[in-house]
């Protein structure tokens, strides 16, 4: 254990020769804080998508046809609802409109609580339609009309992950919207009070419709979950390479300006400093760089990210072609944030340490001659 | 018992190499306590060598450096450090100060390796900044101060861990006239309080000084008479 003044004095050398250290700190830093940027955003959509699947039904239904998703009619619904431990099953209208004069895609979903002539918009499709001046109206165009609806509302800012690209219609206005038929459903809502029996009610739906795809909730977010480890996979990949060529970089800096500080060493060496010293001092020193840089680098991320909603970054995530003004909720996973500790500051450490350790053991006569 | 008792000591260069050479040959030498010693020689003697040697920052190809009885040539790095930090007090030709901090910070150095209270640390800094007479410019960066300035930090910062053996290399070769009168001066101060002192140097102003004791030639590694 070093005294308290050994530390002090490595501090003080540390702040003597901070310029020396700018470009490792500056760059570890930004690592940090585009790494623990991504995990923020990750953890926090996750978590909110997560939630939404939580308040869903236990399992959604959807039919295909050539791979793609087809419209199901009423009997789908009395064919569901007749089996054993199924409570409710509720058709659901969504589909895809293309808004060709923006060359966008609007979620269309059914409603039943508005009038025929009205909607709700998301923040997405609100600021889409505003830059064509459809501030109170908006005209949907199909093949055999046009349908004119009066926008009620924009759905709360607290609902833009699922609401930003959304225009809530009532179900009959959605059908028409989408070309489906009076009688069709794109989705079923089945509900299911028996945990245990949702397995086999998923099984017995696909057994009656075998085009049908049942998904349960638990279906849902393993799926959710596959989706954010991959992309914060690719990124975790590009962290490991970035790191790499800052640990390589680093280690370059470190030879270079301890080569220059070989003098001060073999000075502090003639003094009493022993091997261990020097090490000690370097690893006092490239500690407080390094836990600062990293500090540094979660406080900006936590910045960027929950305070001004990762400009940037955040499309590669929500992958929309709307502009989102999602508000990220504050998700911390605390065993991530060690990782990165560990995978950072404990390499960055080995990296300088070395070089340190190089020039402790040469020959320091030579040197405080000079 | 000498304070320091040097036995067939020789540092080999380079050795199994084309370039080698002996920078000391068989070098036998005793200094007593409190024995302020010259070590007189042109460039190239082995001078600083020797006092390397006697200092522990190097070691020797062969022979005993036996300092209070005890062999310093074998000992290993953090034997030979703590025996540095505390027997001995290294000024330099180039004075070796960090660049970059004030004489306090400076001199405080190798107080850093104690546990020491503030207090303590600060009497300490403050008998040694008296003693080389540079407690006015305490808070003031070594670059940017004279070259006399900077050899009573450098003497202040040997000195405060009171060590017993004092060793200096040319320590007056960059410094003018009255500067090195001073240095004189100091090292009265030194003989006063019984440090052992060994000082290699080829200036004459060294020459039929009272307080030294002896004087050592050398040429080509070896002592001459």
């Amino acid at each position: 254990m070093r005294s308290k003044n050994f530390v002090e004095y490595a501090i003080l050398l540390l702040f003597k020769d901070k310029n020396d250290h700018l470009f490792s700190f500056l760059i570890f830093s930004f690592i940090v804080f585009i790494l623990s940027s991504t995990l923020f955003i990750s953890d926090s959509l996750q978590e909110d998508l997560l939630n939404s699947i939580k308040s869903q039904p236990e399992i959604v239904v959807e039919n295909t046809r050539a791979g793609r998703a087809y419209a199901m009619h009423d009997g789908f619904i009395y064919d569901i609802s007749k089996i054993t431990g199924v409570s409710n099953v509720e058709g659901i209208v969504d589909g895809y409109h293309y808004f060709a004069q923006k060359r966008l895609w609007f979620h269309i979903i059914g409603d039943a609580t508005l009038a025929k002539d009205e909607m709700i918009i998301g923040q997405g499709v609100k600021n889409a339609m505003a830059e064509l001046y459809y501030n109170e109206e908006f005209h949907f165009f199909t093949e055999e009309r046009m349908i004119r609806l009066k926008i009620n509302k924009i759905a709360p800012k607290s609902t833009t992950i699922i609401s930003n690209d959304a225009v809530y219609l009532h179900p009959n206005t959605a059908r028409a919207v989408l070309g489906m038929e009076m009688d069709e459903y794109s989705k079923l809502y089945v509900s299911v009070p028996n945990p245990n029996e949702v397995g086999n009610v998923s099984l017995k739906i696909v057994e009656i419709y075998p085009s049908a795809k049942a998904t349960t909730k638990e279906d849902a977010i393993s799926a959710v979950r596959h989706l954010y480890y991959y992309k914060g996979g690719i990124f975790m990949i590009l962290y490991v390479i970035a790191l790499v060529s800052f640990f390589i970089l680093l280690k370059n800096q470190i030879s270079l300006v301890y080569g220059e500080k070989k003098k001060e060493i073999a000075i502090l060496r003639s003094l009493g400093f022993c091997i261990k010293d020097i090490i000690a001092l370097k690893f006092i020193q490239n500690t407080v760089v390094s836990v600062s840089a990293y500090l540094l680098g979660v406080a900006m991320a936590y910045i960027y990210v929950f305070m001004f909603n990762a400009p940037y970054l955040r499309n590669i995530f929500l992958g929309s072609e709307l502009e989102n003004s999602i508000s990220f909720t504050p998700v911390i996973d605390v065993n991530l944030l060690f990782l990165i500790f560990l995978f950072g500051v404990v390499p960055f450490l080995a990296f300088v340490i070395l070089p340190a350790w190089k020039i402790a053991i040469s020959d320091m006569s030579e040197a405080v001659k000079s | 018992m000498s304070k320091i008792a040097i036995t067939n000591l020789n540092k080999l260069y380079n050795p199994n190499k084309p370039n080698a050479f002996y920078a000391l040959k068989n070098i036998n030498l005793s200094i007593e306590e409190a024995e302020v010693v010259i070590l007189k020689g042109v460039s190239g003697s082995g001078k600083s060598t020797l006092l390397s040697l006697i200092g522990g920052l190097a070691k020797p190809s062969s022979g005993e450096i036996l300092v209070n009885g005890q062999n310093i040539a074998k000992l290993p790095d953090i034997m030979s450090s703590s025996y540095r930090h505390k027997e001995i007090g290294f000024i330099f030709q180039s004075f070796n100060l960090l660049e970059g901090l004030s004489v306090y910070q400076n001199i405080l150095a190798p107080l850093s390796l104690t546990s020491l209270s503030k207090e303590a640390i600060n009497e300490k800094v403050s008998r040694a900044m008296s003693l080389a007479n540079i407690e006015h410019k305490q808070h003031q960066t070594v670059g940017s101060l004279s070259g006399g300035e900077r050899q009573r930090c450098a003497i202040a910062r040997a000195v405060v861990m009171e060590p017993e053996i004092i060793l200096a290399d040319e320590p007056t070769a960059n410094l003018d006239k009255e500067n090195s009168l001073m240095f004189i001066d100091i090292l009265k101060k030194f003989k006063a309080l019984h440090k052992t002192v060994i000082i290699a140097t080829h200036d004459t102003l060294f020459d039929d000084q009272n307080c030294i004791d002896r004087y050592v030639h050398m040429r080509d590694g070896e002592f001459v008479e």
